[in-house]
């Protein structure tokens, strides 16, 4: 077996689909619970292994492609399937296998409480995750994309829904579900117009196409914007963006896993894929970043009036996929790419050390946690790590790439994204800031433990090492992505202003003093700083009733419809067959009479059947 | 002028005439003798076309038996003696119509085709050239022509047996 | 007027012989008198025949009148045996009331 890159991501994709079919033919090993949990374990380590050989003999030039024809065509296949492995699909393949080993192996502690056929389910799922995920990861083409797209999202929805007997998880599970369906939808159509365009579906086809100057331009927006919905759905960009609170119903490995690192990303992903097929329809990228820009700030708001950790965190992922979209909007997709690196290192870190939190406490109430810096040090060290990386604090990887992408935007041109964003750097300090303080710092709040998720009340110590290990290593990335990139600070695309770094430090630094003085030193006070924005509080605890709208939506189009589809079978699909049968009982009455026994009449019918006859013969043609 | 067309006018009168009589006579008894009047007239048609032996056939079979055996039906279901034999009509007018129209198309595709030549010289022994095709080209049919006499005979006997 | 009748006045004599058979079928109430009805159409036919095989010089035509003359004797013969056998068992011999075949 020869070791290219190519190979070594096909084994990559392959361990995890063989641990699925694995565990889910032989249910006996999957009902044994940590036994499936240690076959998972083991084939995602063998994956993260593999994925690190394809990505340390990847070039950054280079690329290797492994394609086999599926469907076949008269000139050259209609679909293929395979792998393409170039420089971006090998780290982020890297970053999907690390993460995910990372998770399943910090789940072992987690979930110690569940059934054991239950976390032989959950390990299914993870596998098959993990394996739709490399495949969007790795896909050649548009086709195997989006076959692995909705595998994805399949999985998202069975691994939210894990704690199925609870209402409001599957309600979640389902609400997931329908909302990125309806990005898929416009991701499909997309599709199959591009497909109608350039005659294949394959991405190297399509690209030389496009180099070639072969490819219309006319009316390509209504296939970018297509091919863009589906990445508004994935990655939770407004409006679509209102499942992803809701999903923090599933376990806190599973938001860690997909709802930070991986599957929200694959919407970036794609379209950091077919940026060059996106340069080509720039009031599509304006659109992209500005809508990125808004959900950026929207979701930045939205976070800072929330209690719940997790949610908190949920709105800080949309926050940030937002950003990560307005650096594709500005066209510098490299920018958003490196995001998408170093976020999901830290989110990943955070959920998980939120999680940690959350298995001592019992709860995900900020507001009954507190003081938690002297209980749990460890998970408090590591969660600071990863707010600071998050807020944006030179040394740690997201500052870097958060620069980038301020000056990308900035040199894209795009000037009040730029302003948004600038602003919701500060909010994103302020809100993450705010967390540490409440749950961390300061004293144990009253109303401690609540059964939540089927803990027991708190152990208020830290986290045992198969969680405390995973988190450990994703400190650590944290902060080496930030000192890789003071070492080697490669040769950006553009040329960033003089007082962008000053701007966005002091931005982030603020919003750090401001929670300080707000919830530690008690300086300002946080009702008054509610009642300063009190319409705008209230808009954001109703979470701008966005998801009122969305229900009424469904109330009014999707009933709707359904009442009139109802009413035109009734009576127009049934009324049109009983007129039928009306008729031919009457017809057949009235012709009735024609037999009336007589052979007389009888002779009537033959002469004008004879009449007929002549005048058909006579007909002049 | 020549007897051709005098004789054809006379006969075509008489045709017509006493056809419509066969159908508007309220008498049934006169509406066959009428008809027998009409088969008549037919041998003479059949006689400006030269057409000798089918003159003489029409008169025996048809003039002759047909009329003999209506004569003979009516006797058996009407009371000849007595009342009178009348009979009414149905629906005159959409019989008028259907005919009507019948006529005018059958005319209109006969009016349509082209004037006929003259008629070709014929055989003088018409009889002879008949007798020959019966029993040459048409022996086949002649064969099942006895066939059919059979069967009409057998049906005959059977319908007046006496009932049991 | 010409020496000779062309043929289209014998189609046409025979034409409006037939008309008027159709129209006695039709009317007549009695079997007997639909008989005598289609009796005037087939001798309608018959002039045809001898009219277009005069024309023709063809003797097809003549045999063909022929075998028409018999087999309408057999049907007549026929047809008035099964008029009596109606009238021996339904007293009546008015078609009107012969209606057994009414759908």
């Amino acid at each position: 077996m020869t070791a290219d890159p190519g190979t070594l991501a096909a084994l990559a994709l392959l361990l995890p689909a063989a641990s699925f079919l694995l565990l889910a033919v032989a249910f006996p090993l999957r009902r044994s619970g940590r036994a499936a949990g240690l076959v998972s374990v083991l084939c995602s380590a063998g994956a993260l292994a593999a994925a690190l050989g394809a990505w340390a003999r990847q070039t950054p030039e280079g690329m290797t492609r492994i394609v086999y024809e599926w469907i076949p065509q008269e000139a050259g296949s209609l679909a293929t399937v395979g792998v393409l492995a170039d420089a971006d699909s090998t780290i982020m393949l890297v970053l999907v296998a690390l993460v995910s080993f990372l998770v399943q192996v910090y789940s072992l502690g987690y979930l110690d409480a569940e059934p054991r056929p239950a976390l032989g389910r959950y390990y299914t799922y993870q596998s098959l995750f993990a394996f739709s995920m490399m495949g969007v990861v790795l896909a050649p083409g548009f086709l195997q994309l989006f076959i692995f797209w909705e595998l994805v999202g399949l999985c998202s929805y069975l691994l939210i829904g894990y704690w199925y007997e609870r209402p409001e998880a599957a309600r979640a599970a389902v609400k997931a579900f329908w909302i990125t369906k309806a990005g898929d939808v416009g991701l499909l159509i997309g599709i199959v117009l591009l497909w109608y365009r350039a005659g294949t579906f394959d991405f190297l086809e399509i690209y030389d196409l496009v180099r070639a100057g072969q490819l219309s331009v006319a009316g390509l927006g209504l296939v970018t914007f297509c091919l863009y919905l589906g990445a508004m759905g994935k990655s939770a960009q407004f409006p679509l963006h209102v499942w992803l609170p809701d999903a923090m119903e599933g376990p806190t490995p599973v938001s860690a896993l997909i709802h930070a690192a991986t599957m929200v990303t694959a919407g970036v992903y794609l379209l950091r894929r077919t940026i060059w097929l996106f340069a080509l329809t720039p009031d599509v990228l304006q659109l992209i970043g500005w809508i990125g820009a808004f959900t950026a700030l929207l979701a930045a708001v939205l976070a800072c009036v929330q209690s719940d950790i997790k949610r908190v965190l949920a709105y800080s992922t949309v926050s940030q996929l937002g950003y990560m979209m307005t650096a594709m909007g500005a066209g510098f997709a490299a920018a958003g790419f490196l995001h998408l690196l170093t976020h999901g290192v830290f989110k990943a870190l955070l959920f998980l050390g939120a999680g940690a939190v959350i298995h001592a406490v019992g709860s995900n109430d900020i507001y009954h946690m507190g003081g938690l810096r002297r209980a749990m040090p460890q998970t408090h060290i590591v969660f600071v790590v990863g707010t600071l990386s998050l807020a944006g604090i030179p040394l740690f990887g997201g500052f870097y790439s958060k620069e980038e992408i301020l000056g990308a935007v900035w040199s894209g041109g795009l000037v009040w994204p730029f302003w948004m964003l600038v602003l919701a750097a500060f909010l994103t300090a302020f809100y993450m800031f705010r967390v540490v303080f409440i749950a961390f710092w300061g004293e144990r709040h009253a109303g401690g433990h609540g059964a939540a998720h089927g803990h027991e009340g708190g152990h208020l110590h830290d986290a045992p090492a198969v969680m405390s290990v995973p988190l450990w290593i994703l400190a650590a990335l944290s902060v080496g992505i930030g000192i890789y990139f003071v070492r080697h600070h490669g040769e950006p695309e553009f040329t960033a202003p003089g007082w962008l770094t000053p701007l966005a430090v002091g931005v982030a630094v603020g919003g750090i003093v401001l929670a300080w003085l707000t919830y530690q030193a008690r300086v300002v006070s946080a009702d008054d700083l509610a009642r300063a924005f009190a319409p705008i509080r209230r808009a954001a605890l109703a979470r701008f009733w966005l998801d009122d709208f969305f229900e009424g939506l469904y109330r009014g189009v999707l009933l709707g419809l359904s009442r009139l589809a109802g009413w035109v079978d009734r009576y127009l699909v049934d009324g049109l067959v009983n007129v039928f049968s009306a008729w031919t009982l009457t017809w057949g009455d009235r012709l009735r009479r024609i037999q009336s026994g007589l052979p007389q009449d009888y002779v009537y019918g033959l002469a004008v059947g004879l009449l007929l006859l002549l005048i058909w013969v006579q007909w002049p043609r | 002028m020549s007897l051709e067309p005098i004789a054809f006018g006379a006969l075509s009168v008489v045709l017509v005439g006493s056809a419509l009589a066969v159908v508007l006579t309220k008498n049934l008894f006169h509406s066959v003798l009428w008809l027998a009047l009409t088969l008549t007239g037919t041998a003479g048609i059949f006689l400006t076309l030269d057409a000798e032996f089918l003159a003489a056939i029409q008169l025996l079979l048809y003039a002759g038996g047909v009329v003999t055996i209506a004569v003979f039906a009516i006797v058996v279901t009407e009371r000849l003696v007595g009342d009178r034999i009348t009979q009414t009509s149905r629906q005159l007018t959409n019989g008028f119509v259907i005919a009507a129209a019948v006529l005018v198309g059958v005319l209109s595709f006969v009016l349509r085709a082209p004037q006929s030549g003259p008629r070709p010289p014929i055989a003088d022994d018409l009889t002879r050239a008949i007798g020959e095709s019966v029993l040459t080209r048409f022996v086949l049919p002649f064969e099942l022509l006895g066939l059919l006499f059979l069967a009409a005979l057998l049906g005959a006997i059977y319908f007046a047996r006496p009932d049991d | 007027m010409p020496t000779s009748m062309p043929l289209q006045a014998y189609l046409v004599l025979a034409a409006v012989l037939f008309a008027i058979g159709l129209f006695g079928v039709v009317t007549r109430r009695n079997t007997i008198g639909i008989l005598l009805g289609i009796e005037l159409m087939l001798n309608s036919v018959n002039i045809n025949l001898v009219a277009f095989a005069r024309f023709a010089g063809d003797t097809a035509g003549l045999v063909f009148t022929v075998f028409t003359i018999s087999i309408t004797v057999a049907e007549v013969a026929l047809g008035l045996a099964l008029v009596i056998l109606i009238f021996r068992v339904r007293r009546t011999a008015v078609a009107d009331h012969l209606d057994l075949l009414q759908g």
